[in-house]
């Protein structure tokens, strides 16, 4: 009875402390097992694409693509648990991390790996009532932070995207292309557009603003680092929605696929920039599986659309990369569960303003 | 005078005679001064910290101390001028500077014309002294050099021994300036010690300077005239190395001559042009030329990269000539593309492959620094010349297009395109914490017309056709083309440069444009709109060419001396407090620089700054100046 009475409290202070700790930065390894089941799904999918190095790949059985599927699926359904939890428990924490520069980019990753989930569902097909539901569903909190955040841009006073400008906020974009990809395979043509010239217009503006590295923005703090690979995450994204709004790989989304390879080999060129974040092991180092993996889908659909056998060993290369990356993290994570999450409560508890450390989100 | 010199004579000859404290020996008589030495004497010579001044031999009365000058620069006492009482070389050196504060423990002396008898007699009061540390090693090498040839007032940190080793001033900016030897690395004192030493241990090594110091040290639409208050490490009036006078820009030469072979071509094949009856030898001469003048240059330049290494890093973290580097390649793909039907009907594609690697290193690292690097973030180095870097990118789709291929072009385009964007936003903001972009309309500008044109051909290349989006590049072109014309009558004022050449590829960019556009849309509009181009395109060219000529022959300036690579790797801390300032001699300006230069840094007098400044006149006029030291 008594161990039952201690157990209770050890246990709310076991939740307290995990809801406290958490924070959006840990849906990247959401947004990472998401895409890695979309990946899947694409490289499975039946396709008119004969290559012999396709064929190989459809060899796996479908099961393991259903087994990934329901992982990413579990992991982003106590992903989100926990942080309502948080929400319930320590709102003043979540207000925080809207309030904060890169914090608040991430409050759209949860949306993107649901909706990265439902288009890689094996369960139902994008013409279903299912579909259409949860696609609403996961659309109304983008479109509403869509309209928080771009507005503050161009209007607030203090928050000016000159200032606040970083590699995350193109999660922003990320969340409606990947909005407009959903909705171009639901077949619903002209809000799939909606959404992408919103992504794109927004994309241009940040695209500009972080290359300019203008005075007022601050530099990247170093375990931040990884983050740099979300500049291959968004034009890949928006090759993949423009390829399902137009129904073909095109020129315009061949272009925005060669611009983000271009930009991973700018960033891979560059190992220094990331070495003091790979110090640790902490939850930022998610933060490259994603990109890659995006990365990995647009060139399976550029080499369908190209057939030839660069294109394919491209293919398959980038493929393995982002699985080897994805695998590599997910049994680091298991063996480091505990710097998952931070040990020391200073960082937590010692951000009271919204300019405090960037590194509750590290 | 005489009896001092008898004096020392008598010391010489009897050395139980009174040690004379003062010596005023005249500069040939002082071992190694004003003489081809021993590499060692000179070594002692500036090797010596402070001694007393009852240290007789020769050697011992250097006066100059340039230990401590690392503490000096950055210290906060007094500095003083070490003329070290055997004013012997100082004494000597001192006739043209005139001026000198004699420290001796804390007493100054003020000594206003003081020809060697009065050093002496001055002297002859003091009986003991420590001849204090040297602030400033320059000032020393001046001072002593001041003896040899006050004509050369100019910087030798590297050597004193002018007339022999003129050009190892040079030696900093050859490949392994590890041949330095010692000496020099002391002559410039501690804290250059460690560069130099640096430069001598480690030869391998280049100093990067940040970006910051060529804003900071220079000025102009190009980043090449010196601001007033630097200096630079290489003799100013001295002119240098023909191979360190030949900049990068010079490839510009190719791209205007290239960039015409095409133009000619196309003119000389293309259907809505048939009415001119041009001419194709006119592309295989221009195409000759242009395929000579790419060899010599890159000969040249090769050599330049094998024997001033050092001077081509300088050039490469310049933030204008940076670009430049694509020039090279960009004049080969010129080459491809303009190569005559009659030399060859089809090139192999893996020539594109190889053409394209340099370019594409290239543009890793320069997109990647604007983006992702320390001090080069593009809201500060953006200036028109990075055009240069993009346009690589749209002639190399050209040129693949036109050879049958289809994916590298278009990721070559992609890439180029989402820069370009980037860089013409930037330079259309004209960002405060941009520096670069002149207040007035340079030729520089032109670069603005060169990525739209040739990404409308490129992407007509690419599609098959001229459709919209080449079109819509092309029109862009037209309308920055004529924004620029019609201000014609602001190009005005500037020096003229190799790179005027790099801004002349961009008319015939937009001439051949105008061309192909006219295939697709033939009516009279466009064809007259091709002629006039295409005049103008040419009459540039050979105006520039009539100017490079005439520089090159008549006025010989061709090749000036490169200042922009020759800065000093920190500003040149203006040291002087002048107190008063009588007699303002004509080069008061120089006093004048230093007043404005002394600020808050001003703690100490530093009189050897005032040798500088006495140095750098050419007059050899005593400037009658109280110097007080003064600590603030």
């Amino acid at each position: 009875m008594e161990q039952k009475e201690s157990q209770v409290p050890q246990l709310k202070l076991l939740v307290l402390t995990i809801s406290a700790k958490f924070h959006a930065g840990y849906f990247r390894i959401s947004l990472s097992l998401c895409s890695q089941a979309l990946l899947w799904k694409t490289l499975d999918e039946p396709s008119d694409d004969v290559h012999a190095f396709r064929q190989v790949l459809r060899l796996l059985p479908y099961a393991v693509f259903v087994l990934l599927w329901s992982l990413a699926l579990l992991s982003l359904v106590s992903l989100s648990l926990i942080y309502l939890l948080r929400c319930f428990l320590h709102f003043e924490m979540v207000k925080n991390e809207f309030l904060h520069r890169v914090g608040v980019n991430y409050l759209f990753a949860p949306w993107i790996s649901w909706l990265l989930l439902l288009q890689a569902t094996p369960f139902f097909t994008a013409k279903t009532v299912h579909y259409f539901v949860l696609w609403w569903a996961f659309i109304v909190p983008i479109l509403a932070l869509d309209i928080k955040i771009y507005g503050q841009y161009f209007t607030k006073g203090k928050r000016l995207l000159s200032g606040t400008a970083n590699p995350t906020s193109q999660l922003s974009v990320i969340g409606n292309l990947a909005g407009a990809r959903a909705a171009a395979e639901m077949g619903w043509r002209e809000s799939a557009i909606c959404m992408f010239a919103l992504g794109m217009t927004h994309y241009l503006v940040l695209f500009v603003t972080l290359y300019q590295r203008l005075k007022g923005s601050n530099s990247v703090p170093h375990m931040l680092r990884p983050v740099f690979f979300l500049f291959l995450a968004a034009p890949s994204m928006a090759s993949l929605a423009w390829d399902s709004i137009s129904g073909n790989f095109d020129s315009s989304s061949k272009m925005l696929f060669f611009l983000s390879l271009f930009l991973f080999l700018s960033l891979v060129c560059r190992p220094t920039l990331f070495k003091k974040s790979m110090k640790k092991f902490n939850v930022t180092w998610w933060a490259y599986s994603f990109p890659l993996t995006l990365m990995a889908i647009a060139s399976t659909k550029y080499a369908q659309q190209v057939k030839n056998s660069t294109a394919h060993v491209l293919m398959l290369l980038l493929s393995a990369i982002s699985v080897l990356v994805s695998l590599v993290l997910m049994v680091l994570t298991a063996l480091n569960t505990n710097l998952l999450l931070p040990a020391d409560d200073d960082h937590i508890q010692s951000h009271a303003s919204p300019s405090c450390s960037l590194e509750i989100i590290v | 005078m005489e009896d001092c010199k008898q004096h020392h004579l008598a010391k010489n000859d009897s050395p139980e005679v009174l040690p004379s404290l003062i010596k005023v020996i005249t500069a040939h008589e002082v071992a190694g001064f004003d003489a081809v030495k021993q590499p060692d004497d000179v070594n002692d010579r500036f090797k010596s910290n402070g001694f007393h001044s009852s240290d007789l031999s020769p050697k011992g009365t250097e006066t100059v101390c340039v230990e401590g000058q690392n503490d000096l620069s950055n210290s906060q006492r007094m500095q003083f001028v070490s003329i070290s009482m055997p004013p012997s070389p100082v004494g000597v050196h001192l006739h043209n500077t005139k001026r000198g504060v004699f420290e001796y423990n804390d007493r100054a002396i003020i000594s206003n014309d003081i020809p060697r008898s009065a050093v002496a007699s001055k002297n002859n009061r003091q009986t003991k002294f420590y001849s204090q540390p040297i602030p400033k090693g320059p000032v020393v090498n001046e001072a002593i050099a001041s003896g040899k040839s006050p004509k050369d007032p100019g910087l030798p940190p590297k050597n004193p021994r002018i007339d022999v080793h003129k050009d190892k001033r040079f030696d900093s900016f050859k490949t392994w300036s590890g041949k330095l030897e010692g000496q020099i690395s002391n002559l410039r004192g501690k804290h250059r010690e460690t560069e130099v030493d640096l430069e001598t241990q480690r030869p391998a090594e280049v100093e990067i300077l940040p970006a910051d110091r060529y804003f900071d040290a220079l000025e102009g639409p190009e980043l090449d005239t010196l601001r007033a208050s630097e200096e630079i490490l290489l003799p100013k009036d001295k002119k240098w190395p023909f191979l360190l006078r030949f900049p990068i820009s010079s490839f510009g030469i190719c791209l205007g001559i290239s960039s015409q072979a095409i133009m000619w071509k196309t003119l000389a094949t293309s259907a809505s042009t048939r009415f001119l009856h041009v001419n194709p030898d006119i592309n295989l001469v221009l195409w000759c030329s242009s395929l000579a003048l790419v060899a010599i240059i890159s000969f040249i330049y090769c050599l330049k990269v094998i024997f001033y290494f050092e001077a081509v890093s300088r050039e490469y973290y310049h933030p204008v000539r940076v670009n430049f580097f694509f020039a090279p390649w960009i004049a080969l793909l010129f080459l491809a593309l303009g190569v005559p039907p009659s030399v060859s009907q089809k090139l192999h594609q893996s020539l594109w492959y190889i053409l394209m690697a340099p370019v594409f290193c290239l543009e890793l690292k320069i997109y990647g620094q604007w983006m992702l690097g320390g001090q080069r973030r593009l809201s500060k180095v953006a200036n028109p010349s990075s055009h240069l870097s993009i346009v690589g990118n749209f002639v190399g789709a050209l040129l693949g297009a036109s050879m049958g291929l289809k994916e590298g072009p278009m990721f070559l385009f992609a890439v180029g395109l989402a820069h370009y964007v980037v860089l013409f936003v930037t330079l259309y903001q004209r960002l405060p914490t941009n520096v670069t972009l002149p207040k007035d309309l340079h030729p520089v500008f032109f670069l603005f017309v060169a990525a739209p044109s040739v990404a409308s051909m490129a992407w007509a290349r690419i599609q098959g056709s001229f459709d919209y989006g080449a079109r819509i590049a092309y029109f862009i072109a037209l309308f920055l083309y004529f924004s620029l014309a019609v201000r014609v009558n602001f190009f005005r004022g500037f020096r003229f440069s190799l790179a005027w050449w790099a801004y002349t590829f961009p008319m015939t960019g937009a001439a051949i444009a105008t061309i192909r556009y006219s295939v697709v849309v033939t009516n009279i509009v466009t064809k007259s709109l091709t002629v006039v181009l295409c005049a103008v395109a040419t009459l540039t060219v050979a105006s520039v060419l009539v100017t490079t000529i005439i520089h090159a022959f008549v006025l010989g300036d061709l090749f000036p001396n490169d200042i922009a690579i020759a800065i000093s790797e920190s500003r040149p801390k203006p040291s002087v407090k002048w107190f008063h300032k009588r007699n303002a001699s004509s080069d008061n300006k120089n006093g004048e620089k230093f007043l404005k230069c002394s600020n808050s840094e001003g703690k100490d007098i530093v009189a050897a700054s005032v040798l500088k400044d006495v140095e750098n006149s050419h007059s050899h006029k005593v400037l009658e100046t109280l110097i007080l030291p003064v600590i603030l």
